[in-house]
């Protein structure tokens, strides 16, 4: 009984309390925005209504290219993968043995794709950071 | 009928049409928008950085960020939602990259008792120091106690502003209140008598 009284004065305390705090953080008189406010707005949307579009990436042009290398990339490994592990033999840690005429194209194709996950991955991060300032 | 409905909704069929306009290519339209809502957008700017100027240009800020992605309201939430939330965006990320000029919460000194006949300056005053503490707060918590007050202490408009869960941000406001009625605890002890003399002079008369 005398704890459900406490627990009254309590929260009416804590009620008050938070009167206080309400009540001046809710009543803040209107700030009037100055007289050219709304004309500098707009002389600023007009002028980036004057600016050229920004051009888009040509998506439809560099479809093929990209096709090309994803193509590339999955021939690569698979030929890697098919010269590399002897059939039957599973996987194994050691260096697969490739012939000298593979060796030097494939570890060109691995520089390749390495450098275009790094693009990839240096791409996908400045689009988070751009979004994440509120920049797209 | 009621008629702040009515206005509700005329406001936001007058949105939808100025929007419809600007799509279309007219820039003009635009205008109809900024005049609508730059008190509330200078307002909420305010709340975030408590100096006029930078409030100002951050509200422009936001209305040159509201046309350029116009396109992308869906129409789902209301023109108003949609602006409030990227306004909040754009202070949030203004205010990231050139900071408002803080000073801890704890060095924030509570205003001293008043002198009876100074008694509004000085209500006036620690009203304002409640209201710069807020700005001192850290930012989890800062943001929605501005925006539940912004929003005249509606949770579920201060939660979409701020695209979060009732739930949490309901956490946050109380935790960022406690913070500071923790910092002011004579001014809640004046309120209270102050209160209490209102109670009395009405039982009196």
């Amino acid at each position: 009984m005398n704890r459900t009284k406490a627990d009254t004065a309590e929260s009416t305390q804590s009620a008050e309390r938070l009167a206080a705090v309400d009540s001046i953080l809710a009543t803040e008189e209107p700030l009037i925005p100055s007289s050219g406010f709304l004309a500098s707005v707009m002389e600023r949307i007009h002028e980036q209504a004057r600016l050229p579009l920004p051009i888009p990436f040509p998506w439809k042009r560099a479809l093929p290219g990209v096709l090309f290398f994803i193509g590339a990339l999955v021939w690569g490994a698979v030929e890697l993968v098919r010269h590399g592990l002897p059939a039957g033999s599973g996987i194994t840690l050691t260096q697969p043995h490739l012939s000298a005429t593979l060796e030097r194209p494939l570890q060109q194709a691995a520089w390749v794709a390495l450098a275009l996950c790094v693009s990839l991955l240096s791409w996908l991060l400045s689009r988070r950071l751009a979004g994440r300032s509120g920049l797209l | 009928m009621n008629p702040a409905i009515s206005s509700t909704s005329d406001l936001a069929r007058a949105d939808i049409t100025a929007v419809d306009r600007v799509l279309a290519g007219d820039v003009q339209a635009f205008e109809g928008i900024v005049r609508r809502w730059q008190g509330p957008l200078v307002n909420m700017a305010w709340r975030y950085c408590r100096d006029r100027g930078r409030a100002e240009e951050l509200a422009q800020e936001a209305f040159i960020r509201a046309w350029r992605n116009l396109i992308q309201w869906r129409r789902e939430s209301s023109f108003s939602t949609w602006l409030f939330a990227l306004a909040a965006n754009v202070y949030r990320s203004e205010l990231k990259c050139f900071p408002i000029v803080n000073i801890p919460l704890d060095s924030i000194a509570e205003p001293s008792t008043p002198a009876a006949q100074h008694h509004a300056l000085a209500s006036r005053l620690s009203a304002d120091t409640v209201r710069r503490a807020v700005l001192a707060l850290p930012l989890r918590y800062r943001e929605p106690l501005i925006l539940f007050y912004f929003h005249e202490m509606n949770l579920s408009r201060a939660a979409a502003t701020m695209r979060l869960p009732e739930g949490t941000l309901k956490a946050r406001l109380s935790r960022a209140r406690a913070l500071l009625r923790r910092r002011f605890p004579q001014l809640e002890a004046e309120h209270m008598s102050m209160e209490l003399a209102i109670l009395n002079a009405g039982k009196e008369a």
